[in-house]
């Protein structure tokens, strides 16, 4: 003869429906408390990023084009911008450009070295052509180019906050340098 | 000799006096011990090393300290390099290993701390050497590297004990430790007595040696060299041979994780609670190669033999801010296509979608991606069913491929030292285009 | 009766320990029970814990090395400004103005060491195979703890505001630039170099006053928490899981 099971019998029962409302409604106050953990860390999270960072003008004027000769390396602009201002041959055209003096591989400032005509890195030995292609050491990519232009006034004009990246075929863009 | 170094040896004179005086005593001592235990020959032999020492403590208290011989510096000077420092070493730790029951033997041990010690002082005679030890935040390494050579030491020690005891049937030695003793006042009093030591030791350190400073921060002139902290400079010296995102992130997290999950893929019952090697070999192998070799060593080729421009400096090599080694490397896909099919690799078109040039660079890359698939993959697949057949049992699926993945990744930095340094390989699979090199 | 007998003797000494000296084997073992600091220990312990060669007491060299850097810590922080324009200066009066002017070099040794021993006493539990059941979650905190031990002493190198911290810092928060996803010159990267961790790390795109203040609070106060915290749950640990590891 059929039977019906025990704990078919069992879950109807008073007691059992209740302490299954019970069960759920713990399910939901450990979830709910989940979701205000959630929420809060990420909210903690997105605090530390900061939305306004305190950073000096991204722009700046380099003189008239005819100050830098082909083949020189302007490094005046180091000091105070991060940017060396370079004439030189990059797939057989002269181009003015500006490149960024922070090493590919960890940031670190390369130096320029006049006699083995390149930029050399201090952390580790990184080695780039003046046209800021990287061919010995560690480092991983060609120095970026920030975005330069001729203003209205006949200056040079260097805008940092556009860079330019050979890897990515950006330095086609017209926008990276100045025809010399 | 030149006024400089001239002048280099009346100001350490004293010091090595000291030193080598220190060193005598210590010897005396040992010399005393085996007299006492009625080991005259080998108390004779300290008593012969005492001497020398007297002798050499006399030279430099007179003004004459003592030092190598330029032949013997220029000849070390000349095999130092990072591959033969390397390879040297993982020779070294390998005779070491295999014939630890010899080396634990303590006159041999004290043998091997005398040659080091009488090496260190000739060595401070140099003004290069003595410039490289001395400088403030290199002291505590120099510390580090005769405690780690003496806690492994005497690890090996009584871990060779143990064995030996295991092997005729005898439980550890810890075993006969057993019987229960108060804390107080045993144990209090030794921290007691420790606490006291270190804080004497911190302060006359720091009475001796003033906490670097240097010229105030300054973003746009990088220091040549650039180094990051000690502890760290294993990690900055690795870089040489990978990518940043690779021994910069994703090293330090596979450590931090590898050593998280030690304890979960360890299903080895024995050697728990005492000093053993041959209950626990491949671990232990394992386990002293990334610590020793793949942490250590790099750390001290960094603080010690990295000078500007990073380039590579012996011992008594002046640090000439000119020196530059030129090295020009070339990827595997270079040598796959241009030297090995003579064709110009594929071109990845720049201006094409994301999708068309990742495949463009992943059809260039191909070699590569094929090496790492072999190595990842079929790899562990071919070790499960040879060399590792009963340690897959034993472990079970997932402890299985969590280890061997750990250990392989572990692997590819010796390796990718090694196509460095005999293929001048920079990168397995390279593609800037998607800042992923390795 | 003698005067230190007497001090043993009086209302404020039996209010402060409760019990009579520890010269007798009950008293032994009260003394440890009663007291917050002994508590750590156990009561009694086998043999071979108390044989240097066994333990080598880098752990509780450790320890000890936490505490002398938060006393020269919290000494230090009254005389140090975490700005561009004062970091640096205070570091010269710290070493130049200021009485017993060897609390930095105390501060800095003791890192260094503390780096060192935990190193070594992570060696020793390997070694010893400590870290097997039922050890293995105090091993995990214990790897935690080194870590933090690391990140302490690299947030604190900032600090000085020197050549050396600055640089130092710029080489290791660009390894973090450069991580995978989250770094924005690393592989698969879907952040930029304003919204990745490195940014977050230093609160700008370079090193600058936010990354001082940053690592400051971090050094100072956020870490230093979370290593007590743990060392807590450590030492606990190491009671609940049965007490120094030995021979089964």
């Amino acid at each position: 003869m059929f039977r019906i099971p025990d704990y078919v019998v069992s879950q109807r029962t008073r007691r059992a429906v209740l302490s299954r409302i019970a069960r759920w409604m713990a399910g939901l106050g450990f979830a709910m408390l989940g979701l205000v953990a959630g929420l809060w860390s990420a909210a903690s999270a997105r605090f530390m990023v900061p939305n306004v960072a305190t950073e000096p003008t991204r722009r700046f004027k380099a003189g008239t084009p005819g100050r830098y000769p082909p083949g020189h390396v302007e490094q005046r602009y180091k000091e105070e911008h991060g940017v060396w201002i370079v004439h030189e041959k990059y797939r057989g055209r002269w181009q003015l450009f500006a490149l960024s003096t922070a090493c590919t591989h960890l940031g670190c400032i390369t130096l320029w070295q006049e006699s083995d005509r390149r930029f050399k890195c201090p952390c580790h030995g990184s080695g780039f052509y003046p046209n800021g292609v990287n061919f010995e050491g560690p480092a991983p990519r060609p120095l970026p180019r920030y975005a330069i232009r001729l203003a209205d006034d006949g200056h040079i004009e260097v805008d940092r906050s556009r860079t330019f990246h050979q890897e990515r075929g950006q330095w086609d863009d017209p926008a990276s340098y100045i025809p010399g | 000799m030149t006024p400089d170094i001239a002048e280099h040896l009346t100001r350490v004179a004293p010091l090595l006096a000291a030193f080598h005086a220190a060193c005598s005593a210590m010897n005396v001592a040992a010399g005393g011990y085996a007299w006492r235990g009625r080991r005259r020959g080998e108390a004779l032999a300290w008593l012969g090393a005492a001497i020398v020492f007297l002798g050499l403590a006399v030279g430099a208290w007179a003004g004459r300290p003592p030092q190598l011989p330029a032949m013997a510096k220029a000849g070390i000077d000349a095999v130092l390099g990072p591959a033969t420092l390397f390879l040297g070493s993982l020779a070294l730790l390998t005779v070491l290993y295999l014939g630890r029951r010899f080396f634990t033997a303590p006159p041999v041990g004290l043998a091997a701390l005398n040659a080091s010690l009488l090496l260190f002082g000739l060595s401070l005679a140099d003004p290069v050497f003595a410039s490289l030890v001395a400088k403030p935040d290199h002291v505590p390494i120099v510390g580090m590297i005769y405690l780690l050579g003496f806690v492994t030491w005497i690890a090996a020690y009584q871990a060779v004990e143990n064995d030996r005891r295991t092997a005729a049937g005898r439980g550890p030695v810890e075993k006969t430790y057993a019987e229960k003793v108060l804390v107080w006042p045993d144990l209090v009093y030794i921290e007691l007595i420790a606490m006291v030591l270190v804080s004497a030791l911190l302060i006359a350190w720091s009475l001796l040696l003033a906490a670097p400073l240097e010229q105030p921060a300054h973003p746009s002139v990088t220091p040549n060299p650039s180094k990051a902290p000690w502890y760290f400079l294993g990690l900055q010296e690795l870089l040489l041979y990978a990518d940043a995102w690779y021994v910069g992130f994703v090293v330090p997290c596979l450590i931090l994780f590898g050593l998280i999950a030690l304890p979960y893929l360890d299903v080895n019952p024995k050697g728990n609670g005492y000093y053993t090697i041959d209950a626990q070999r491949r671990k232990y192998l394992v386990f002293m190669f990334g610590f020793l070799m793949l942490w250590v060593l790099p750390i001290l080729v960094g603080t010690f033999l990295r000078g500007p421009n990073w380039s590579f400096f012996g011992l008594y090599e002046p640090r000439d801010p000119q020196k530059m080694a030129m090295h020009v490397n070339v990827t595997l896909s270079e040598y796959f296509w241009e030297w090995g099919l003579g064709r110009p690799r594929p071109e990845v078109d720049p201006h094409a979608g994301a999708w068309l040039r990742m495949g463009q660079a992943m059809w260039r890359e191909m070699p590569g991606l094929a090496v790492l698939a072999a190595y990842f993959v079929a790899l562990p697949l071919l070790l499960r069913r040879t060399l590792f057949k009963t340690a897959r049992l034993a472990m079970g699926r997932c402890r299985y491929w969590i280890a061997m993945g750990l250990l392989l990744l572990m692997l590819t930095l010796p390796l990718k030292m090694l196509l460095r340094w005999t293929l001048h390989l920079s990168y397995i699979v390279s593609m800037p285009e998607f800042l992923l090199n390795f | 009766m003698p005067l230190w007998d007497r001090i043993r003797r009086s209302q404020v000494w039996k209010s402060i320990f409760r019990h009579p000296p520890p010269v007798d084997r009950p008293n032994r073992v009260k003394v440890v029970l009663t007291n917050l600091i002994l508590h750590l220990h156990p009561v009694a312990m086998p043999k071979h814990g108390l044989r240097l060669r066994f333990t080598w007491c880098m752990g509780g060299i450790t320890f000890f090395l936490f505490l002398v850097e938060v006393v020269t810590g919290v000494l230090l922080m009254f005389y140090y400004r975490p700005t561009i324009q004062w970091a640096y200066h205070d570091m010269l009066a710290l070493r130049d103005v200021v009485s017993y002017g060897i609390l930095r070099e105390v501060h800095r040794w003791g890192a260094h060491a503390m780096v060192i021993t935990a190193m070594l006493h992570m060696l020793r539990v390997f070694l010893t195979g400590s870290y097997k059941p039922p050890r293995e979650f105090n091993w995990v905190i214990g790897v935690l703890l080194l870590a933090l031990t690391l990140l302490l002493s690299f947030t604190g190198y900032l600090l000085p505001w020197d050549q050396l911290s600055m640089w130092a810092v710029t080489v290791g928060s660009n390894m973090v630039g450069a991580a995978p996803l989250v770094g924005h010159e690393g592989p698969a990267s879907w952040v930029t170099d304003q919204s990745d961790l490195r940014y977050v790390l230093l609160g700008a795109r370079s090193v600058g006053e936010e990354a001082l203040l940053r690592f400051y609070v971090l050094h100072c106060v956020a870490l230093p928490l979370l290593a007590a915290f743990l060392m807590a749950l450590h030492f606990w640990r190491i009671r609940k899981d049965g007490g120094i590891s030995g021979p089964l």
